[in-house]
């Protein structure tokens, strides 16, 4: 078995081969790109202990499975599809297999004038001086290992531009769905949103995998919110029970914009969420917001940072995690108030339900200010559930499991009310019971 | 056959003894008072009725209905058609009161093989016994008892009652913290589920509340056992003369 390193090296041979294939029609930009990519990840390695924020959520099916870009276009078919879209949602949709586009799967439709949600490829041949002027400026990759690992793949995904002043009338959804190949199968996508001045627009994007079979899904998204434009960002992580998932997300706040994003994590052996905001100009609004269900085996880690750079910043965070079986949750939250951004308002809450004696919550929240006019705060805590509130539900006829699932609905809710978007709010919540309704019934399993 | 009779009770809390051999038979129809001062068990023997975790049984049974009751999770004692009325409600954010209460409702229908009630039969079947308390929507409509007052919350368990419609109805201290008013509006809400097949267990410090709820039986508790037993005018003597000749031991 290779070690760390090794794996590390062979990560970087395969996206040296897939260069190659692209050698002749890809600009030097691009090519230059993704040799940062490659040299930062090969400088790096993978995660490991020593890494601050990394400590928790060690990768090692990373290193013990060789995982393989997929070369095939799997078979899916619509109905497979419709089982993982939104019920009742009209949408603007983008499909990817496996990491890659699928035009047959997608349905885009007539867009607005001013919207473009388009593949890499034909966004590279439609655009290629505003991929140049965008794609990777907005992430740290020196501080994001795994970032600077699909960048150094950088070939597919998704693009999605707003211009100025216009609304999107309908949610963009954004589909991401692993079947698997013979092979365990590695997934690069990349995505850029850019939204121009006072535009708006509804994201939903999903990641699914409805296999046991192991795999690896490393998304990387950038994000630009133009001056008094508005995303709100709605994120699921249902990956395969083997799958390892790791996101990672840079965002850039203008002037008076809002970004609303929320997270909804339960799938995957391993799922790492991060998120990270730069508040570049004045009066912006950031919220993260989620739930995280772990069970069984399951590493659930959510990391966010959020930057207070320009004055009278808003930004928000409410997480709750629920955790059975021997899972375990990570939650590192952190705020940064640069020495000019005054009239910071920001606030984090982290709560952990332990459902089982051998869940496990690791919580990280920093706050670091270096302003003197701010109003900041943080709380984090984790426990069981109320026994008092669990005899009393008890005491008027629910059966354990029952009151067990009202209580821990009940406590998801103040994360869940931050939802706008009355079909994700919907979906979101009959996922979360389905959750409830299967890891909750120890009285039937007796 | 009795309603309930516990028998030579014993109970002990965290090794303390706390009931010594109590001896109690309630018959169905019939509302027994159980009085007495501070400490001498009431609330205990309202807990291990209801099936609360955290005493310990060392002696005596309790029949409920033919069958033994000590040997039910709290639940199932519920949906066989015990109801404690808690001394303390507890508040539970996030659950909203309605659905509270059909989920418990419903509960109790499907053990009695009767259907389950859908949305609109139950709100009216809710409102209907919600109006004579005074509780309206925007009540049931919040988290179950956050926020509430003391008499707020001590109607909603009234409500409860109302709903669930239990054999066996048990009230921990229901007139504590309640003023005049209030104590109006609960015992009228009591005195409306007074039933011949029903049997209650009033458990309070004070008389008033007799004066409105009017009992069959009283029982004095002292030092966990009953220490007397009488009728109506047993817990008018004790509003006159106290607790003071039950030679109550503190430890």
């Amino acid at each position: 078995m290779p070690d760390g390193a090794g794996r590390s090296f062979t990560f970087l041979e395969q996206a040296a081969i897939a260069d190659q294939i692209d050698t002749g029609s890809q600009p030097h930009w691009l090519r230059e790109l993704k040799e940062s990519g490659a040299s930062i990840f090969k400088k790096r390695g993978l995660p490991n202990r020593s890494d601050e924020y990394w400590r928790h959520t060690l990768l090692n099916q990373l290193v013990e499975i060789e995982f393989q870009l997929s070369n095939e276009s799997p078979r899916v078919g619509q109905k497979q599809l419709s089982q993982v879209a939104l019920a009742g949602l009209s949408s603007y949709r983008i499909v990817l297999v496996n990491g890659c586009v699928r035009k047959d799967l997608s349905s885009i439709g007539d867009l607005p004038k001013g919207v473009l949600i388009a593949g890499f490829n034909d966004v590279m041949s439609l655009l290629p001086n505003r991929l140049e002027k965008q794609l990777g400026h907005y992430i740290d990759l020196k501080n994001m290992p795994m970032a600077a690992l699909n960048t150094a793949f950088l070939k597919e995904g998704v693009i999605i531009f707003v211009d100025k002043d216009i609304t999107v009338d309908k949610p963009i959804e954004l589909i991401s769905i692993t079947v698997p190949n013979k092979n365990p199968t590695m997934s690069q996508p990349r995505f850029l949103i850019d939204l121009g001045e006072n535009s708006r627009a509804t994201l939903i994007e999903s990641h699914i995998g409805n296999t046991e079979i192991p795999y690896f899904n490393n998304v990387v998204s950038e994000i630009i919110i133009g001056e008094g434009a508005g995303l709100d960002h709605y994120k699921f992580q249902d990956e395969g029970t083997a799958a390892v998932h790791i996101s990672t997300t840079a965002l850039r706040l203008h002037k008076q914009s809002l970004y609303g994003g929320f997270i909804l994590q339960s799938g995957g052996l391993i799922g790492r969420v991060e998120a990270s905001a730069v508040l570049d100009g004045s009066d912006s609004d950031c919220r993260f917001d989620g739930v995280y269900l772990g069970r069984d085996n399951q590493l659930l880690d959510t990391t966010t940072s959020i930057k207070h750079v320009a004055t009278s910043c808003k930004s928000r965070q409410v997480f709750k995690g629920v955790l059975n079986g021997n899972s375990h949750g990570v939650f590192q939250g952190k705020t940064h108030v640069s020495i000019g951004a005054q009239k910071t308002d920001g606030y984090q809450l982290s709560r952990a339900l332990l459902l089982s004696r051998d869940a496990e919550i690791s919580t990280k929240p920093e706050l670091e200010i270096y302003a003197d006019d701010v109003k900041c705060s943080h709380g984090a805590t984790s426990g069981d559930l109320d026994a008092d509130s669990l005899f009393y539900l008890q005491s008027r006829g629910l059966s354990p499991d029952v009151a067990r699932r009202v209580l821990v609905e009940a406590f998801l809710n103040e994360a869940l009310a931050e939802i706008k978007l009355n079909e994700v709010y919907e979906g979101f919540r009959s996922h979360i019971r389905g959750w409830l309704n299967k890891n909750i019934n120890q009285t039937v399993a007796e | 056959m009795a309603l309930l009779e516990i028998r030579n009770l014993h109970v002990k809390v965290e090794n303390k003894p706390i009931l010594n051999g109590v001896n109690l038979k309630i018959e169905p129809g019939e509302i027994h008072a159980i009085m007495g001062p501070n400490g001498s068990g009431k609330s205990t023997l309202s807990y291990v009725l209801s099936g609360r975790d955290g005493y310990q049984i060392t002696d005596g049974e309790i029949i409920y209905n033919g069958i033994d009751l000590l040997e039910l999770e709290p639940d199932q004692r519920a949906r066989e058609g015990v109801f404690l009325a808690f001394q303390y409600p507890v508040e539970i954010p996030g659950v909203v009161g309605l659905t509270f209460l059909k989920t418990a409702l419903n509960a109790t229908r499907i053990h009695r093989g009767q259907n389950e009630l859908d949305a609109m039969d139950f709100l009216k079947f809710v409102r209907e016994k919600a109006q004579s308390l005074e509780i309206d929507d925007e009540m049931l409509k919040r988290f179950v008892n956050e926020g509430f007052s003391g008499g707020e919350k001590k109607r909603m368990e009234i409500l409860q009652m109302a709903i669930l419609q239990p054999k066996l109805a048990i009230l921990d201290e229901t007139d504590s913290g309640l003023d005049i008013d209030a104590l109006q509006v609960v015992s009228k809400g009591i005195n409306a589920l007074r039933d011949a097949n029903r049997g209650m267990l009033l458990i309070t410090h004070y008389q008033r509340l007799l004066n409105y709820v009017r009992p069959d039986k009283v029982h004095v508790l002292a030092n966990g056992r009953i220490a007397r037993s009488g009728d109506e005018a047993l817990a008018q003597e004790l509003e006159e003369k106290g607790y003071a000749e039950f030679n109550v031991f503190v430890e």
